[in-house]
C-alpha cells in the first residue's frame, strides 16, 4: 500500500492529521533547531530541513522533566504524578538516524524497571519519517547498519522524488493511519523507482565511515592504553555537547526544588563528560578528562552492546558537527592502537 | 526485636511509577559516631509495612522532600521485623539535611535496589567479616541475618575498625556479638586515645595478625576503598581465593536501577548488577574505576 502525496499539499495533509494528533515538526528556535509544536501553517522546513540540532530524543525524553510534585503539609507530604495529557502525538519529519536512536533507548527505558515517563510518550506517538536527500559531509549511518533511506524504526516512511514524496507504510499504526487519510495518490512502478534511485542516490552521499568490525574487542585491548587516551582527548574542552545533543545518550540528573511548601522532583540530561557525573564525596572514579571520554566511546561501542547487542551510535554526526573544538569520534575508532 | 523466618517469603516489588518514592516515618535517631546516625523507620502506609521485604545487602533510594535523593544500604537484618534501619554519614547535601530531621520527620524512599550477598553460597561455609568504619552497616544486615540462622553457619569471625574509639559504628552490636559465644570478634582502631585498651592498628595489619583460616571460608569485606584495596592481598597472602572473598561497592547513584548511568564499571551498574560482587568480579572488571 504504497501512496505518494504532492509536496505542496504537505500543509493539507499535516492539517488533516492536526484533528487526531499534536503534530510536531522541524522548527527553528533561536540559533538552534528542533521539533515543536506545528503552527498550522508552517511548511518552510521542507526547504531547509536537513537534520535537527537538537535530536528529537527531546520528545519522548525532556531536556528538563517533572517527575512528580508534592506539597508540604505540617511535616507530611502528599506525593501526585505530573497529569498526562493523552494526547496522541505524530512527528513528521525524522531523520531514520534519530528513529533508530529511539529504538536504541527504548531498550534501556524498558530494561529490568520500566521508565513510565519516556514510555508513554513512545507509545503515544506515530513516527513520520523523511530519508535523507542531502547528508552531511560528518554523517556515518551506512557503517552502522543504516542507511539515509532506513526505514526500519518508523511507523510511516517519505521519500523524496522530485515534486512529490513516496510514502510506505511500515507498521501496523502506519498502515491504519495512511488508510484513514485522504487526498493520496497511490504510487505507481515508475514513481517507486525513481524513489528507488533517490535512495540510491542518497546513500551514496554518505561518505564518511567508521570501521565497527571488531570493535567492542579493539576497545577492549586498549582499555588500559592511558598515553592513547590522554593524547586523543587533549583538545576536548569537557562542554558535554556531544552527549546532550547525541539521539542516543540518556543519562540524567534527578533534583527537588521546593518553593513554600510546593515542590517538584526533576529529572535533567546529565553528561559522562562533566566532572561531578561520578563525584563522590570522598573520591571519584572519573576525575580525568581522558576517562570520561573513554567512558563516552566505550558505552557506545562496547559497553552498550555487551548488555544490548546494539552499537548505541546511529552515525547522525552531531557530536561531530556541534563540537566545538573539532573532536570526531570517527577519528579515535580508526586510530586506536590495537595490539594484535 | 522479633526474629522471623525469611526462608519462604514473597519479594516485594513496588507497582505503578519505579520513580515514586514511599514515605516512610523516622521512629528512632541513634548517634553512633560524631558524624554518623542511624535512622530506624517504618513505611506511613500500613498495608507496604507488611508486603515490604529485601534482602541482606540490598539498598534504597532515600530522600529528603525538597533537597534530594541519595542511596543507603538498609542496614538493618531482614530477619528482624518491626522497623528498617539505614545508616547515614554526613558527608553532602541529602546526608546534611537527613541529619537535620528528627523523630517523626517523613522522608521518601523507593527499593529495594541490587542483588544481595549470596546467602547460599555462605552456608556451611566459616564467615569472616571485614569492616571499617561505616562499612560495618551493610555486613550487619548480613551478621545478623546469619545469626538468626546460626545453625545453618560455622565459624564466624568479625573484624571490625575505625580511625578511633570515637569512630567506631553500632557499640550496642559489637557489645552484642562480644557477649556472643559463637562469634570471635575483634575491634581495633587506628590511633586509640587514654581510655582505650583495645587493639590498634589498620584492618588489613589486624587480619593479618588474626591470620583466619581460608579453609572452607568466606571473607565478606565492605570499608573505605583504601581499606578494601589493602585488603584483598593480605586475604590472598591467608589463602583466599578471589571467589572465596565478597564486598559491597559504593558509587555516585542517582535512579538505582541502571538507568541515569552513573555508576557503571564497565557494562555492570553497581546499583542493578551490584552492589554485592566477589573478588573474582572485580579482577575481571573491564575497568579498573571501582
Amino acid at each position: 500500500m504504497t501512496k505518494k502525496i504532492n509536496k505542496r499539499d504537505i500543509g493539507k495533509l499535516l492539517t488533516q492529521w492536526n484533528q487526531e494528533f499534536a503534530i510536531f515538526v522541524p522548527s527553528k528556535e533561536g540559533d538552534t533547531t528542533k521539533m515543536t509544536s506545528w503552527d498550522g501553517k508552517d511548511v518552510s522546513f521542507l526547504d531547509w530541513y536537513r537534520n535537527t540540532v537538537i535530536p528529537p530524543k527531546a520528545s519522548f525524553f525532556p531536556p528538563l522533566e517533572e517527575m512528580f510534585h508534592f506539597q508540604k503539609n505540617k511535616g507530611s507530604y502528599d506525593l501526585e504524578l505530573p497529569a498526562s495529557d493523552g494526547q496522541k502525538k505524530l512527528i513528521f519529519g525524522i531523520r531514520p538516524c534519530d528513529a533508530k536512536a529511539l529504538a536504541i533507548l527504548d531498550m534501556i527505558f524498558k530494561d529490568a524497571y520500566e521508565d513510565p515517563y519516556y514510555l508513554s510518550k513512545r507509545e503515544n506517538t506515530v513516527l513520520v519519517g523523511l530519508g535523507c536527500t542531502n547528508p552531511y559531509d560528518s554523517c556515518f549511518c551506512t557503517s552502522l547498519g543504516s542507511n539515509p533511506s532506513d526505514s526500519a524504526n518508523v511507523d510511516i516512511m517519505l521519500t523524496d522524488i522530485g515534486d512529490q514524496f513516496l510514502m510506505e507504510a511500515i507498521t501496523d499504526k502506519g498502515k491504519s493511519l495512511i488508510a484513514n487519510t485522504s487526498g493520496l495518490d497511490d504510487a505507481t512502478e515508475a514513481d517507486e523507482a525513481r524513489a528507488k534511485e533517490a535512495q540510491e542516490t542518497s546513500y551514496r552521499k554518505v561518505t564518511k565511515r567508521v570501521d565497527t568490525k571488531d570493535i567492542e574487542e579493539r576497545l577492549l585491548s586498549c582499555f588500559e592504553d592511558q598515553d592513547y587516551w590522554e593524547k586523543v582527548t587533549a583538545k576536548c574542552i569537557s562542554c558535554g555537547i556531544c552527549t546532550f545533543l547525541c539521539p542516543t545518550c540518556y543519562c540524567f540528573d534527578i533534583n527537588d526544588e521546593l518553593v513554600k511548601r510546593q515542590g517538584v522532583r526533576f529529572r535533567s540530561w546529565d553528561s559522562c563528560a562533566l566532572p561531578i557525573y561520578t563525584k563522590m564525596p570522598m573520591e571519584n572514579p572519573r576525575e580525568e578528562k581522558w576517562q570520561r571520554v573513554r567512558q563516552k566511546v566505550c558505552h557506545k561501542y562496547e559497553f552498550y552492546p555487551m548488555n544490548f547487542d546494539v552499537i548505541a551510535c546511529t552515525g547522525c554526526g552531531r557530536c561531530i558537527r556541534q563540537c566545538p573544538v573539532n573532536w570526531d569520534i570517527t577519528q579515535i575508532l580508526a586510530s586506536l592502537p590495537v595490539k594484535v | 526485636m522479633p526474629v522471623i523466618d525469611i526462608s519462604h517469603r514473597k519479594k516485594f516489588l513496588a507497582k505503578g511509577n519505579v520513580y515514586l518514592p514511599h514515605i516512610v516515618v523516622i521512629e528512632k535517631i541513634i548517634d553512633e559516631t560524631p558524624t554518623v546516625r542511624t535512622f530506624h523507620f517504618n513505611f506511613k502506609d500500613e498495608k507496604l509495612r507488611k508486603e515490604f521485604t529485601f534482602e541482606s545487602g540490598q539498598f534504597a533510594e532515600f530522600s529528603v522532600f525538597g533537597i534530594g535523593e541519595a542511596p543507603f544500604c538498609i542496614s538493618s537484618s531482614p530477619t528482624r521485623s518491626g522497623h528498617l534501619e539505614f545508616a547515614v554519614q554526613r558527608v553532602g547535601r541529602v546526608t546534611n539535611a537527613l541529619h537535620r530531621l528528627g523523630v517523626g520527620a517523613e522522608i521518601g524512599c523507593r527499593g529495594p535496589y541490587g542483588n544481595s550477598f549470596p546467602l547460599d553460597f555462605l552456608q556451611s561455609k566459616n564467615l569472616v567479616f571485614i569492616a571499617g568504619g561505616i562499612g560495618l552497616a551493610p555486613l550487619r544486615a548480613l551478621i545478623w541475618n546469619v545469626i538468626d540462622n546460626r545453625d545453618k553457619y560455622k565459624n564466624i569471625d568479625i573484624i571490625y575498625g575505625a580511625r578511633s574509639p570515637a569512630d567506631l559504628c553500632f557499640r550496642y552490636d559489637l557489645d552484642s556479638w562480644n557477649k556472643d559465644k559463637t562469634v570471635n570478634i575483634v575491634t581495633t582502631v587506628d590511633k586509640g586515645d587514654e581510655s582505650w585498651t583495645g587493639r590498634e592498628g589498620f584492618v588489613p595489619q589486624v587480619l593479618e595478625q588474626v591470620a583466619p583460616s581460608a579453609t572452607k571460608a568466606v571473607a565478606i569485606v565492605c570499608g573505605p576503598p583504601i581499606m578494601i584495596r589493602f585488603t584483598f592481598p593480605v586475604l590472598e597472602k591467608l589463602g583466599f581465593t578471589p571467589k572465596q572473598v565478597i564486598t559491597t561497592l559504593e558509587k555516585r547513584m542517582k535512579c538505582g536501577i541502571g538507568k541515569c548511568g552513573r555508576c557503571n564499571i564497565g557494562n555492570l551498574y553497581v546499583c542493578r548488577d551490584g552492589p554485592v560482587f566477589s573478588y573474582a568480579q572485580i579482577k575481571n572488571f573491564i575497568s579498573s574505576e571501582y
